[in-house]
């Protein structure tokens, strides 16, 4: 059967390699851009071959408008609504996906439905609160902004997880009378560690690249990446290189956990739908 | 009677853990989601504009009533169904061609899955930036690199109306297409093969085999990938905003970008507010459509 049509298959491979050209080229060509001077860049046609230069990395680290200070701001952001995201949500998680107990049908819902809100509706209200009270451009105000995202999927990436683990590990430390506290902390948990590392790193990934809550929020000292980078383009109308260099930096994290976690993105991409529609 | 104390005792605590370890996640979402969503509503029926406080205070449903007039909402409306339609059809079709495809390669999935994956990790903003700069600037773009190549000459793809619509249609499902793409090249490869080998002996077509086997099979799937590229194309901001700004003039203003704008470049957050529960009414009503249309089917 295989190789009864070698011609086909080929045509099928370029197709497929082309569409998929298509989603790498634009990312590879900012790479490749990043080591052009401003003048290569700007050269009609397009270039290939050129002298690299190392000059816009070190423009964009250490020069004038570094974005060092930049990505320490995203750090510090996606790193702490991160960690209060799990801390609410693994517990959260496993009463949702465990327990049983009254209203349980509802509170899933509930959390469910504040995904529904649109972000736009949702930073009004944030920037006229923290506004009144003088706590625009602060790491607490954006942090809670944060969590509106993030604590919903979390919940319910945790909530598959714990699906999974099998019901008789749950009841024999039960039996044992372990207390249901140290069940959850010795037996459950885990079980599940690698449902939440890898709800770990989407949460963190989704606040990293978050923007608008950013911009808004933010300002001098509160200035993720991602505002940055817009900054650049009205600031420095057509020093694209620089442009480049920073974005390949700001991105380089998201790129490498992508590709690390590229078994479970299908999972992470699909959560709560599959909960929403479904089962009920 | 021991016995059903017990079992009594051990359901309430089972309850009392379960409150104990769900309360606090709920306690933050009302603080976080719901209470500002009621502030949102308020905050519809007010004049407040930033520039001009003096005018702000309480006008019922003013805000929703300007709307009628408002030829830019309008505008909004329409470029909001535009957009979400066409990235979503694109987004599905081409996604699921694709998989298809890939599905006969017996090797080198690998590498193809890796470079889906990078638009979907990429920040929307910096994705809005690249085909802004690198990809759609005239003269010096991938795109006007290869339209002049093929005698079809250079355009100003983000600064004409109707090319800038366009443009923002093509970065979203540039950017989408993969996850319709994975989604769905994994439930075909969850497919059983011998379903397939049947129809191929009793002499189905290509086509046949597609219709009356894949197709529902994979029904499901590809109405939950529908049901979540929508609510995405909903929401769309960060890309349209770097790459456009909902410009020229508001050639690409879908009704999220809108209610940004009136709220955060004009300072009318009253006006604003009630654009934004629009929105949030359009979302709620598409979701709850189909869902329904999901239960029904499936």
């Amino acid at each position: 059967m295989s190789g009864e049509r070698p011609l086909r298959k080929l045509a099928l491979a370029m197709v497929a390699g082309a569409g998929l050209a298509v989603w790498a080229f634009p990312v590879l060509w900012a790479l490749l851009t990043s080591f052009k001077t401003e003048r290569d860049v700007l050269a009609y046609p397009p270039t290939f071959v050129f002298s690299p230069t190392l000059d816009n990395y070190r423009e964009v680290l250490f020069g004038a408008s570094s974005i060092l200070p930049n990505l320490a701001s995203s750090v510090i952001v996606s790193t702490l609504a991160t960690l209060l995201t799990m801390l609410l949500a693994v517990p959260a998680g496993y009463a949702l996906g465990r327990l049983r107990y009254p209203a349980k049908r509802a509170s899933g819902f509930y959390v469910l439905a504040t995904q529904m809100l649109p972000p736009v509706g949702l930073v009004i209200p944030y920037y006229l609160a923290l506004q009144k009270v003088g706590m625009l451009d602060t790491y607490t105000g954006l942090i809670a902004m944060y969590l509106t995202f993030s604590l919903p999927f979390a919940i319910w990436l945790m909530v598959s997880y714990f699906e999974d683990v099998p019901l008789e590990m749950e009841e024999a430390a039960l039996l044992d009378r372990a207390g249901r506290l140290r069940a959850l902390w010795h037996v459950i948990l885990p079980q599940v560690r690698g449902g939440i590392a890898v709800t770990t790193i989407f949460v963190f990934l989704n606040a990293w690249n978050e923007f608008m809550f950013a911009v808004v929020l933010g300002g001098n000292r509160v200035r993720p990446v991602t505002v940055a980078m817009f900054n650049f383009i009205s600031v420095e109308q057509t020093q694209w290189a620089r442009l480049a260099a920073g974005a390949i930096l700001a991105m380089a994290p998201v790129i490498l956990l992508g590709i690390f976690m590229q078994r479970h993105i299908v999972k992470g991409l699909t959560v709560g739908a599959v909960k929403g529609g479904g089962r009920r | 009677m021991s016995a059903a104390t017990a079992a009594l005792s051990l359901e309430a605590q089972e309850r009392r853990f379960a409150f104990a370890l769900l309360g606090p996640a709920v306690v933050v979402l009302l603080l976080t989601t719901t209470a500002p969503l009621v502030y949102l509503l308020w905050s519809s029926l007010n004049r407040i504009e930033l520039a001009m406080p003096w005018l702000s205070g309480f006008a019922g449903l003013d805000n929703y009533a300007k709307m009628g007039s408002d030829p830019r909402f309008w505008n909004s409306l329409l470029l909001t169904a535009v957009y979400t339609g066409a990235t979503v059809v694109l987004q599905v079709v081409i996604g699921l061609a694709l998989a298809l495809l890939v599905l006969q390669i017996p090797r080198g999935q690998a590498v193809l899955r890796i470079a889906a994956i990078l638009p979907i990790v990429l920040a929307p903003v910096v994705v809005g930036l690249f085909w802004r700069t690198l990809v759609l600037s005239p003269d010096v773009g991938l795109v006007d690199l290869v339209t002049r190549t093929l005698g079809l000459g250079s355009h100003n793809w983000l600064g004409d109306p109707q090319l800038a619509l366009i443009s923002v249609i093509a970065i979203h499902t540039w950017q989408w297409t993969p996850f319709a793409f994975l989604v769905l090249l994994a439930t075909l490869a969850t497919l059983p093969p011998d379903v397939f080998e049947a129809a191929r002996l009793d002499r189905a077509n290509a086509l046949q085999r597609f219709r009356h086997i894949t197709l529902p099979l994979i029904r499901p799937a590809v109405v939950m990938v529908v049901i979540l590229r929508v609510m995405t194309a909903l929401s769309a901001f960060a890309a349209i905003f770097a790459a456009t700004g909902g410009g020229p003039g508001s050639a690409t203003e879908i009704l999220n970008l809108y209610a940004y704008r009136t709220s955060f470049t004009e300072l009318n957050l009253g006006y604003g507010s009630a654009l934004a529960v629009v929105l949030l009414s359009i979302t709620l009503a598409v979701s709850y459509a189909m869902f329904r249309l999901r239960r029904a089917r499936g």
